[in-house]
């Protein structure tokens, strides 16, 4: 017998008749019928699994962190958690200082040592889904596009904005307990003539 | 002008440079017009005794009363006696050194209390002034 | 020879190597300064072999010590006399020093010869050295150091706290001059 008549799924005819001797159909003959196309099997893979992502330990939840791009460059926050892509959930809290409840990169963020007790509030239900973007939002055709750039208000839904509410309302508990966390938070990091950022404790 | 701190044995230093940077030290012996002997003494200043160069020092207005290569036990005798260490504390050359230590070490969020506090106190500074001039 | 940072002290002892004519031949014992044992010993058969008829490979290193300044808490006068070779000549010189030590004298010498005579290591041998009295100093130079009340002051200096700094401050550039005078 040789390798090109080979069927796969059956590793060869004395096994066939032993596999139908075995059932109780038995007829003592080697199956009639066999697949007549290979069987499509996965290949072995060696793609490595991936670690989660490190997050620098200065940014635990509740760490203030400065964000030092995008458009809330600048911007004190308070971080909440890290995500499993590896980005951290901060809120400014929007009410405070104008950001909502972000994902941001932990590459683009200062962590400082002031930290905030965020143990009463409830992220658990946010995740990198929370974010994710729904296909009527990215809507508007060739007309459109043409029109040249009408300002147009964010669209935000009234459960972002539910939520927002309530991260706001128990950050701002924890907040108000410290003096001037309110007016730190509100502020914006920036750097003097003679700032210099690497010999700066943060 | 005239001058009143001089390299002589007794004189109190201040390290501006090297391992002990930032301490000060008693100067025990002259070498040459280089380098003079100091000791901290170890004990209360944390210098050992060293020969080192007058261009990692600067002189300050202390002295203490030795004799020249005073021995370690008598030097921290004459300390305690002329309570070198507070007087070098009180002065406003430590006070600044001090305050400038702090001020690096504040976090970010000190940095913020401390703008504040100063916006306050120009204010009040500000309100008085306006109330005398009137 | 270097002169590599500190010079240290010698002690090295050796001799011929023994033969059956003489089992037992002289031994000789010599004070070097070197920067490290082995240039010690290399030192030891260079005067060696100008001195008597023996050689590295006739001879034999009995003993190489280090030997340590016994009180280096106080500083000291040290006198040294020392042979060197010029471009054109050998000179024989006597030098003063202050240090804490002898071996930091010689890296003093070794400095100063260098700087004042652009004179190599390799040309400078040792004759003697000596640990002076205040009174029994030649030079006027160590002389005004060796005595009591020695006091002067430091003017016209530079703050060397800044002297590592970019132009003496922690800007790059500065519109005001150095304080020089501290009082």
């Amino acid at each position: 017998m040789t390798a090109g008549l080979r069927v796969l799924g059956v590793a060869g005819p004395k096994k066939a008749i032993k596999a139908s001797s075995s059932s109780t159909t038995s007829t003592g003959k080697s199956a009639r019928y066999y697949p007549a196309d290979d069987v499509p099997r996965p290949k072995h893979s060696r793609a490595k699994k991936h670690n989660p992502p490190r997050v620098r330990p200065s940014l635990v939840p509740g760490t203030v962190c400065i964000l030092l791009s995008g458009r809330f460059r600048g911007k004190r926050v308070v971080c909440l958690k890290s995500l499993e892509s590896g980005l951290l959930l901060v809120t400014g809290p929007y009410k405070v200082n104008g950001v909502p409840l972000r994902r941001v990169n932990q590459a683009y963020v200062i962590g400082t040592s002031t930290r905030i007790d965020v143990s009463g509030v409830d992220v658990s239900y946010i995740d990198d889904s929370y974010f994710a973007r729904s296909s009527s939002e990215v809507e508007g055709g060739e007309e459109e596009f043409f029109e040249k750039d009408a300002a147009r208000a964010a669209i935000v839904s009234d459960k972002r904005r539910a939520d927002q509410k309530k991260v706001d309302a128990s950050i701002l508990k924890v907040v108000d307990a410290t003096p001037l966390m309110k007016n730190y938070l509100g502020s914006k990091f920036s750097l003097g003539k003679y700032d210099k950022p690497h010999k700066m404790v943060f | 002008m005239g001058f009143s701190r001089y390299v002589e044995v007794g004189r109190v230093v201040f390290i501006n440079h090297g391992p002990d940077a930032g301490k000060i030290a008693t100067v025990i012996d002259i070498v040459d017009q280089n380098k003079c002997l100091v000791d901290g003494p170890e004990e209360i200043t944390g210098v050992k005794r060293q020969v080192i160069s007058y261009k990692k020092v600067s002189l300050t207005d202390l002295k203490v009363t030795i004799q020249r290569n005073a021995r370690a036990k008598t030097l921290k005798a004459a300390w305690a006696e002329s309570d070198t260490l507070a007087k070098w504390e009180g002065s406003s050359w430590a006070k600044k050194l001090e305050a400038k230590k702090k001020r690096s070490s504040l976090s970010d969020f000190d940095r913020f209390k401390v703008m504040v506090a100063k916006k306050q106190k120009s204010r009040i500074i500000a309100q008085k002034i306006k109330e005398l001039k009137a | 020879m270097t002169a590599a940072g500190l010079m240290r002290q010698y002690q090295v002892v050796g001799r011929k190597a023994a033969t059956e004519e003489n089992p037992n031949p002289e031994a000789y014992r010599m004070v070097i300064f070197a920067p490290n044992a082995v240039a010690a010993k290399s030192k030891f058969w260079y005067f060696m072999r100008q001195f008597r008829k023996m050689k590295k490979t006739t001879g034999e290193i009995l003993d190489c010590v280090e030997i340590v300044e016994k009180n280096s808490r106080i500083v000291k006068n040290y006198g040294i006399w020392l042979r060197y070779d010029s471009r054109s000549g050998t000179h024989n010189m006597y030098r003063e020093y202050r240090d804490l030590r002898l071996t930091g004298a010689v890296s003093q010498l070794y400095n100063e010869m260098a700087g004042r005579h652009r004179c190599r290591p390799r040309s400078i041998q040792i004759i003697r050295t000596a640990t002076l009295g205040a009174s029994e100093l030649k030079r006027p130079n160590g002389m005004q150091f060796a005595q009591g009340g020695v006091k002067f002051p430091l003017p016209h200096r530079v703050d060397t706290a800044k002297r590592g700094q970019k132009a003496l401050s922690d800007r790059t550039f500065s519109t005001v001059r150095p304080t020089t005078y501290f009082g």
